[in-house]
């Protein structure tokens, strides 16, 4: 069956829900399935969500898909037993780890806790110095030895963390292949394999991290793949790593850690992709859901990325440093709750009523007030419409609550706290927005919003506004966008290898060599097993710096100047980028590079959506689902129109105040704005900016 | 008695409590772009891994309406340094597109490295703050050699100027400054970075006057002060009134080696209002360990901040209205000129966890034994053997031992109350800058107290030169020791040594003064930091607590025994409990175990001369001489 053999299927595994996107390459149809995630056995969900997508395993010639099987074994602290083996005087490296105290007035401060005790954590003798020299031969016995003792102890993971092994990773090597060689049953990483980068902890952290979630992910892979044989699945299978590429199942299995944001990170390129066919250039995702707000950025059509995330929050998170998408939270989402603190004060987030008890409204045991329940009591969610009307909402329970909780202490009237929260939540949202576009010197009106995430269109308007933003854009599917996001993106590895440098000594021999080595690994990664790829491109960068300046750049280096031994223009590019990010540079100083970074892409053939029917400009009179009294600042309660989005049309132009309603979501057009469909049904919304 | 933060009595018209939260929410993020802004631009690794710096807004009176940390121990010194700024030119006398500049230690309180820029911030013609940034500058002129007795020997002086005027630099004021500092380019790049960080400050305040309006703003800067005024007085009324009072000591002024130094503080609880005495503090003393009053408020003010609002933000003056200081000039945390200060963070913190002390009995629950105490660094100089370049750089600040609480152990390897979000430097970065290598970096066994819960674990860092290097560390509590609460034992103290190459024996300093040492390669140096104060008997600690410090050696098996009355079953690591409740009970009859508060100085003070000369060493390659230094060393 040709057009069956065309089905393309994609899952996002979250917290709550299990999203499937199953996109016909034959009919360019997107259908869509959302079913409760099952923690017990994931691959119930995903077969469910498959079902209702309307589709089968035994169709499909790709699975795509994000899990977060890999970042919930950290933060529940489910994982393996593992023990690290360190460079002799490193044992505590992992606990000591940057001695800073982020709370730094909180007498009740927690540092970070590290994956491994401190009884499984083994000093092993051997050295290697910055230049890569061996100073002292790695003790084999010795990591036999110790190793043994650990397996003694239950250990089935074992992490090795040796000092500049990203010069010389000779010793991790050597320890790795003893340990598999004598333990075939354990799983084993090296910090190498993972981190080319310096920055002892950081690269301890991220192989630790690997070896606590290996020996699940491992099982949780096998699983997924008996099931696939079991369902008659004869496709790929592709993993969305959190740098927004796929990668392939045994790379998976071997590099865990590497997919521990997959989830948002899909998000992020289903943004681009949606950016590029629209022909913008530069966007904010944002993303909204129950509990927090995110953002990433597209600049100038590529994704920013970032060098290492703190997994767990900034005050005891565990860094894992390697190439992902930058994305920024801030906790607020639609279960956000709102609090009156001392003084009057008005409090929204971080603290959440989540999905249970959820808000008040949803008649759950929730018992504060929410974003959610202050959407409802003006006007803005359809107590009779929330998720296509299976779940009613009590707007009674809402008003009750904002209230006596809110409105009363505060001497102010019921819409005037709903609203206030709104416009709080608004500018803490806008902050987050603002910190990733203003951290690399951007200015985040000359971007557009693209708003997804079950809170995202309700309040995407707001936020623009907040942000002088132009233009609002709301994709089709908001609340499986992630899903969606996956069936987009491509196969890609990065690779970053730290190489201390002055520009002016830099040989173009050792950065051509250093370059062919990174790109000739990536090519065999993403070719492996792909005989589909539509093309390979790679990307060059480098993280700089003025000389004696700490921190490091990165920036973007084509690959002309390479080839044209451009060392001026490389120092130009990199003046520039300070200039941009910093507001000064300076050209007659010294740059030095400290790491290489290179990204190699397979590219796969993307779905060709089709355009949805055309329609005039006014939309069709099915579409208009009915008027309800919705409540905009400087205008009081509005009588407003509401439109089902599932009928609207291409070309389908209308002004706010307006809401679109779907099944999962509802946007919000302000009073002002305009909001036009466009030719694949992506909802564009002008916003009045004077 | 001090009124710092008083109420400005002209507060603009009031704002509604949505307006105010959005105004709150935008100042945090002002100074967090200040801050970041600061750190990525900065020059030297003292800033942008150290934190050694504050951001922050003030209001037109110089009041500190949010500051972006930095250094919680500078809570005060931006903005007193505003004030005196303001009160030096006279409000009229300022202008868009000044830059006020001034590093007057008497004036920040702290040390000359600390240069403080300030813009004063016009809307409409009308002065409506200030942006202001203060970091740490690695030199500013003066000896290399350690051990000063005056200001005039620590460096460039610069009195309050204004370095840009109308938005012009004072070339001849920079010139000043470049010819006065040891590397000029590096001292530049700091300087843009601040000036970079103010303006950003100024540009952002500004942006938010404009879209919500210059009295909203203004007015919620008023009611945020309010709110925090209105916390923090309910925390105080809900402390059991009353005058409680603490002694401790500094173990020396760094020139009178030896000579203890007093601590005695009284605080005075009385409904809603916390009286600090700090009369009794020492007068100032003749080494460097002075820091002006502005430095013994902060004292008073983090401590404070510590007990009613921990994580409330912004940190502002509406906070502190409820804390009356009680601070005469010519103390050791209020010293005037000529007075040496360059070891101004010092002693402050040991006057912080002095104030706890002295509210222990009031407050169980929420103060904190003592900790360390000291940033434990050393100070390295030397020439780069590729290229004979001349480098300066400041080791350590490897974490120390936090004190326990009534309800939990205290935290290990953690920066001292002078720094909060400071960072120490990888090792793998520090060997590929300097001819150093890190040998050793690890947590100190035994070094927290011990108690029902257990002080944390100092940490140990041992260096060794790769090539010839000059060596300076000043540290205190190395005899008075992080102090237990509620009958919890004393941590260790802080120390410092040198091995020299070959040698197994170390050649260690009285009281933590290692002045001017010369290294030759393959000498080491090692900084040790001490651990927490236990909290609570020892022998109540819960025995599968102990077995696991045990397991994981944050606990010795002697200690166990010693401290903790633990019996172990005949020849393993299994706690008998049984034996272990009787031995308990029999300690409890005895007295034991007996705290040691004050450690005792074994070793005669070190000579300072460096290792003979060995010819057979030189015969080594290097990789063979490191190696070879090294397993001298390792086994620890």
């Amino acid at each position: 069956m040709s057009d069956a053999a065309a089905i393309r299927l994609a899952a996002d595994v979250g917290g709550t829900f299990t999203d499937v996107a199953a996109f016909d390459e034959a009919t360019g149809e997107l259908r869509l399935g959302k079913t409760l995630t099952t923690p017990s056995r994931l691959v119930t969900g995903i077969e469910q969500g498959v079902i209702r997508a309307g589709a089968s395993f035994d169709a499909a010639p790709l699975f795509l898909h994000g899990t977060t099987v890999a970042i919930n074994t950290i933060l529940e602290r489910s994982g393996a037993r593992c023990a690290l083996l360190t460079t002799q005087g490193f044992r505590d490296i992992y606990e000591i780890g940057r001695v800073n105290r982020p709370e730094s007035y909180n007498l009740f401060f927690k540092r970070h806790a590290p994956l491994i005790e401190r009884d499984l954590r083994f000093d092993i003798s051997e050295r290697i110095d910055a230049q890569g020299a061996v100073l002292i031969k790695l003790d084999e016995t010795q990591v036999r030895s110790a190793v043994s003792a650990a397996v003694a102890q239950g250990v089935t993971a074992v992490a090795i963390l040796f000092l500049h092994s990203y010069r010389n990773p000779a010793h991790e090597q050597r320890a790795k292949q003893i340990i598999e060689q004598a333990f075939p049953q354990l799983f084993v990483t090296a910090s190498h394999e993972l981190s080319q980068e310096y920055r002892e902890f950081e690269r301890t952290s991220t192989a630790a991290a690997n070896a606590y979630i290996g020996p699940r992910v491992r099982r949780y892979l096998a699983e997924m793949e008996t099931h696939l044989d079991a369902a008659g699945f004869a496709g790929n299978f592709l993993i969305v790593q959190s740098n927004g590429g796929l990668f392939d199942v045994a790379d998976a299995q071997r590099s865990c850690i590497r997919m521990l944001e997959s989830g948002p990170a899909a998000g992020v390129i289903g943004a681009k992709v949606l950016c590029d066919s629209i022909g913008m250039r530069n966007a904010i995702a944002f993303d909204m859901g129950g509990t927090t707000a995110k953002a990433g950025v597209i600049h100038d059509g590529e994704v920013l990325m970032t060098g290492n995330a703190l997994i767990g929050g900034y005050a005891t998170g565990l860094p894992i440093q390697m190439p992902m998408i930058d994305i920024q939270e801030v906790g607020t989402g639609g279960g956000s709750i709102a609090r009156v603190a001392p003084g009057d004060a008005l409090r929204v987030g971080p603290q959440s009523a989540g999905a249970q008890p959820g808000p008040v409204c949803y008649s759950q045991g929730g018992s504060e007030p929410t974003i959610t329940d202050a959407n409802l009591v003006l006007g803005r969610l359809g107590a009779e419409r929330f998720l296509g009307g299976e779940m009613p909402l009590d707007i009674e329970a809402a008003r009750r609550v904002l209230n006596d909780k809110i409105a009363e202490s505060l001497g102010m009237n019921l819409v005037e706290a709903a609203e206030g929260i709104l416009r709080i939540a608004t500018t803490q949202m806008a902050n987050v927005v603002r910190w990733v576009t203003t951290e690399r010197g951007l200015d985040a009106a000359d971007f557009a919003l693209v708003a997804y995430g079950g809170a995202g269109p309700l309040h995407a308007a707001m936020v623009a506004r907040e942000l002088q933003i132009a233009t609002v854009v709301i994709p089709r599917a908001p609340g499986h966008f992630s899903a969606y996001g996956m069936l987009l993106a491509d196969l890609r590895r990065d690779f970053v290898t730290t190489w201390f440098t002055p520009l002016a000594e830099a040989s173009f021999a050792d950065m051509e060599a250093l370059f062919a080595g990174m790109e000739a690994r990536g090519r065999d990664t993403v070719t492996r097993g792909q005989d589909k790829l539509t093309g390979i491109s790679v990307r060059r960068a480098a993280d700089m710096r003025y000389v004696g300046q700490e921190h490091a750049v990165t920036v973007d280096l084509p690959l002309e100047l390479f080839q044209a031994r451009n060392r001026d223009g490389i120092k130009q590019r990199f003046d520039a980028v300070h200039q941009t990010r910093y507001g000064f540079s300076v050209a007659t100083e010294k740059a030095e590079i400290v790491s290489l970074r290179s990204a190699t892409v397979g590219e796969m053939r993307k779905p060709a959506f089709e355009p949805i029917a055309r329609g005039g400009l006014q939309p069709r009179a099915e579409a208009f689902s009915g008027r309800r009294p919705v409540y905009f600042a400087g205008a009081g309660f509005v009588d407003t129109p509401t439109y089902q989005r599932s009928v609207l049309q291409a070309g389908n132009t209308f002004s706010g105040p307006a809401l679109v309603e779907e099944h999962a979501s509802t946007t919000v057009v302000l009073p002002g704005d305009t909001l036009e469909v466009d030719a694949f049904g992506d909802l564009i919304v002008g916003i009045n900016r004077s | 008695m001090d009124s710092v933060t008083d109420k400005p009595v002209n507060t603009a018209p009031r704002t509604n409590p949505v307006v105010t939260e959005i105004v709150r929410n935008g100042l945090v993020a002002v100074t967090e772009e200040m801050k970041i802004n600061l750190m990525r631009t900065a020059y030297n690794m003292i800033i942008y891994e150290a934190l050694d710096f504050t951001v922050g807004i003030f209001d037109a009176q110089g009041n500190t309406v949010s500051i972006g940390l930095g250094l919680p121990m500078f809570i005060r010194g931006m903005s007193d340094t505003v004030k005196a700024k303001l009160a030096h030119f006279g409000a009229e006398n300022l202008a868009p597109g000044d830059i006020l500049l001034t590093n007057d230690a008497y004036i920040t309180g702290s040390h000359l490295n600390h240069m403080t820029f300030t813009v004063p911030i016009f809307h409409e013609e009308e002065l409506a703050g200030f942006s202001c940034c203060m970091a740490h500058w690695p030199d500013v002129g003066g000896t290399l050699m350690e051990g000063t007795t005056d200001i005039f020997s620590e460096g460039l002086q610069m009195p309050i100027v204004k370095i840009h005027r109308r938005g012009e630099p004072n070339e001849e004021l920079i010139a000043i400054i470049k010819n006065n500092v040891r590397l000029p380019e590096r001292a530049m790049g700091d300087f843009r970075a601040q000036i970079a960080a103010v303006k950003t400050g100024e540009r952002r305040f500004l942006d938010l006057i404009r879209k919500h309006g210059r009295d909203e703003v203004l007015g919620g800067i008023a009611a945020i002060m309010d709110q925090s005024e209105a916390l923090a007085r309910a925390r105080v009324r809900d402390m059991p009134d009353g005058v409680y009072e603490a002694e401790s000591f500094m173990d020396d002024d760094g020139v009178n080696v030896g000579q203890q130094v007093p601590i005695k503080v009284r605080v005075t609880v009385a409904g809603d209002r916390m009286t600090v005495d700090l009369s009794d503090v020492s007068k100032q003393v003749q080494g460097f360990y002075n820091s002006g009053i502005t430095a013994g408020r902060s004292c008073c003010q983090v401590a404070f901040k510590c007990l009613t609002s921990a994580l409330e933000l912004p940190i502002n003056d509406g906070a502190f209205r409820a804390l009356d200081i009680v601070l005469p000039p010519g103390r050791v945390v209020s010293a005037e000129k000529p007075a040496a200060m360059r070891m101004w963070m010092c002693y402050p913190m040991t006057i912080v966890d002095t104030i706890f002390k002295a509210l222990a009995p009031a407050l169980p629950e929420q103060v904190i034994a003592g900790h360390h105490a000291d940033l434990v660094v050393g100070r390295i100089n030397g020439r780069r053997p590729k290229d004979n370049s001349f480098y300066i750089y400041l080791g350590g600040l490897i974490g120390g031992g936090w004190g326990a609480k009534y309800d939990s152990d205290g935290q290990n390897a953690t920066i001292a109350m002078n720094d909060g979000d400071t960072h120490n430097g990888p090792s793998e970065q520090v060997e590929a800058k300097y001819p150093l290598l890190v040998e050793r970096y690890c947590l100190r066994a035994d070094s927290g107290g011990a108690g029902r819960f257990r002080g944390g674990l100092g940490t140990e860092q041992v260096v060794q030169a790769r090539h010839p290097i000059r060596f300076s560390s000043q540290m205190d509590r190395v005899k008075c020791k992080p102090w237990g609460l509620d009958g919890g034992m004393s941590g260790f103290g802080n120390g410092v040594a040198l091995q020299r190459f070959g040698k197994t024996e170390e050649v260690n300093f009285q009281n933590g003064k290692a002045l001017n040492q010369v290294l030759q390669t393959g000498d080491a140096y090692i900084l040790r930091s001490g651990g927490g104060g236990g909290y609570g008997s020892p022998l109540e600690r819960d025995l599968d607590a102990l077995a696991r410090d045990v397991r994981c050696g944050y606990v010795t098996r002697d200690s166990a025994e010693v401290n903790y009355g633990a019996v172990y079953l005949a020849g393993t690591l299994q706690i008998d409990v049984d034996a272990t409740q009787r031995q308990r009970a029999q300690m409890r009859e005895q007295g034991l175990p007996v705290d040691q508060p004050v450690a005792q100085s074994l070793v005669p003070q070190a000579p300072a001369q460096p290792h003979e000369h060995n010819d057979a060493f030189d015969r080594l390659t290097e990789e063979e001489r490191v190696a070879f230094a090294m397993q001298c060393r390792c086994c620890s």
